[in-house]
């Protein structure tokens, strides 16, 4: 087995691995900040083994929905079987965005990659928030 | 007369994004050689940020079985970070490290002086093993 860090030297048994555990992440994440400039909250759903992730973030006018999109999932470790993060992207076209969220006590750790395409000269840039898990009906 | 802007999010239309001074990477604090502040780390043990001009080159050791790793240089894309370090405008480096068996893609900052690595690895041999987040924080060297 190749390794880059002995972290990643573990044994797997291939037989009897269970299915990635997705239950941390399916409901409604909510910005902690109420003043934010940018994504309000975060839906997530699960669907056949699958994550997937809709979008709300704050506009002039109220809130825009970037649509609905798939996820990377990952776990805490190489031999772990339970989701503590994923990566995802949205293509607009004048911005791409890449999302990488981690769940750090309790709270969802969102990073944001904001890279600019058009030729308004914006700079690239980053932001980091943290969302909270809402319960079903709130 | 100003053109109209695109945006996704109120702050894609932050004037802080196209004053020029945001597009002046201030990333003194990034640069150097990093040490683990964990001895027993089974992850990256040191890391190097270097600049080229407009460039950032990352390199990084790894804990092996029988001595250290060396992971292959890699060129990072900077970012300005407008909302951390008590509103200096920071950078932050995203980081690939491209393995044949695995790729580690990695986001790098400076938070309160503590130089902070998130990676995702993302396994692509049939190994079975999962992919995963991992965060570890590093001190100063130099």
């Amino acid at each position: 087995m190749q390794f880059a860090q002995i972290c990643d030297l573990v044994e797997i048994d291939t037989a009897s691995m269970e299915p990635i555990d997705l239950s941390s992440f399916p409901g409604t994440w909510i910005n902690s900040n109420p003043e934010t400039n940018g994504i309000a909250r975060l839906l997530m759903s699960e669907s056949d083994g699958n994550l997937s992730l809709q979008t709300l973030a704050v506009g002039p006018t109220g809130l825009i929905d970037w649509g609905r999109t798939g996820v990377d999932v990952f776990t805490s470790g190489p031999s772990s079987r339970l989701a503590a993060g994923f990566s995802s992207r949205y293509d607009f076209d004048f911005v791409e965005i890449r999302l990488q969220g981690m769940i750090m006590k309790g709270l969802l750790v969102l990073a944001q990659f904001h890279r600019f395409k058009d030729d308004s000269r914006r700079a690239d840039h980053f932001a980091r928030e943290y969302y909270a898990q809402i319960p079903d009906g709130y | 007369m100003t053109p109209t802007l695109e945006f996704k999010q109120n702050s894609h239309l932050n004037p802080v994004l196209t004053d020029p001074g945001t597009r002046i990477l201030q990333a003194d604090k990034l640069l150097g050689r990093w040490l683990n502040t964990n001895r027993e780390t089974r992850g990256i043990a040191e890391c190097v940020i270097e600049r080229d001009g407009e460039q950032f080159i990352v390199s990084a050791v790894g804990v092996g079985a029988d001595g250290p790793i060396e992971w292959p240089r890699t060129t990072a894309s900077a970012l300005a970070n407008l909302e951390e370090e008590g509103g200096q405008r920071a950078v932050v480096l995203a980081a690939t490290f491209d393995f044949a068996f695995m790729k580690a893609e990695t986001y790098i900052r400076v938070n309160k002086g503590v130089l902070v690595i998130v990676l995702y690895a993302t396994f692509r041999d049939d190994s079975g093993r999962s992919n995963y987040v991992n965060r570890e924080f590093f001190y100063s060297r130099d």
